[in-house]
């Protein structure tokens, strides 16, 4: 089933590759060009990391996810937090660290539309979400210390009955 | 001078409270926006709240709400620092009370010019 949408303006990656580069060029690495924009089939992504916010209760629900290797998120962290490179994270930084960029993602994802709904509070997995009744409106990857990082913007076919 | 940084991310505490530090604030700290009100209970030198939108048990909105309710606040600067960009929001957020509104992500250049912008930071205070 296909679901036309508002999220479809954004079915152009060069959007969400945007405000990936503008995220790591301000709060990682201080400066652009450390981001590679990924073109072609992604590649399996080994020991994934999951997290993703909700866009719920305007015209049409979505789901920011951003997935990458749990090493790659480990490394966030550390530059998050400051950490030397071989510091151990504790899980409650990891899930704070990553969750917070899907959050800024999220945020500046839906701002790109209007009557986007509101944010939920970031979840962090090991797993992939349930993604029933959810359908792809683009899938953008980009490489960090050569490491694959993906943001994909899908959205639900039904519209949420509960708000954030 | 001292700041109160209310946001539920750790991280973003640590960033924005470093920025604030970097420029001579003492920081003090909460995580959602009911904790907030009581550490503006607890610290009546507090000069400038940066609030984040999005949190559990009391959003940044809903503080700006209830802390311009108090008299004896409203000479507190309140700073909006989120990822909510979009204007309707933004208009919300300063028709409320706020009085500056930053989008993540940020640089600590854009913190520090709107500090200087509200006159809590001399111009020449810069990282």
């Amino acid at each position: 089933m296909t679901v036309t949408t508002m999220w479809e303006v954004l079915a152009d990656p060069d959007p969400i590759f945007t405000i990936a580069e503008d995220l790591f060029a301000t709060m990682i690495d201080g400066e652009p060009g450390h981001l590679i924009r990924w073109y072609g089939e992604r590649p399996a992504i080994l020991h994934p990391t999951y997290t993703w916010v909700d866009v719920l209760g305007g015209d049409q629900d979505a789901r920011v996810l951003i997935s990458m290797g749990h090493d790659t998120g480990d490394d966030l962290a550390r530059v998050l937090f400051d950490l030397e490179d071989t510091d151990e994270v504790p899980g409650v930084d990891f899930d704070d660290a990553v969750g917070e960029l899907v959050n800024v993602v999220g945020g500046n994802v839906k701002s790109l539309v209007t009557h986007p709904g509101a944010l939920t509070m970031p979840t962090v997995s090991g797993g992939m979400p349930d993604m029933s009744g959810l359908e792809p409106i683009v899938d953008a990857c980009v490489t960090w210390k050569g490491s694959l990082v993906c943001v994909s913007l899908w959205v639900f076919e039904e519209k949420s009955t509960t708000t954030p | 001078m001292k700041a109160l940084v209310i946001d539920d991310s750790r991280v973003m505490r640590r960033i924005v409270g470093g920025i604030l530090t970097g420029v001579g604030f003492d920081v003090v700290e909460a995580g959602d926006g009911k904790e907030a009100l009581a550490r503006l209970e607890e610290n009546d030198d507090v000069q400038l709240c940066c609030i984040d939108w999005n949190m559990p048990v009391m959003t940044g909105f809903e503080f700006v709400v209830e802390a311009r309710k108090r008299d004896e606040w409203r000479d507190i600067t309140l700073m909006m620092v989120t990822t909510e960009g979009e204007q309707n929001q933004i208009v919300r957020a300063l028709a409320a009370g706020a009085h500056e509104y930053v989008i993540k992500p940020f640089t600590p250049d854009v913190i520090v010019d709107k500090l200087q912008f509200l006159g809590l930071v001399e111009a020449k205070e810069t990282l």
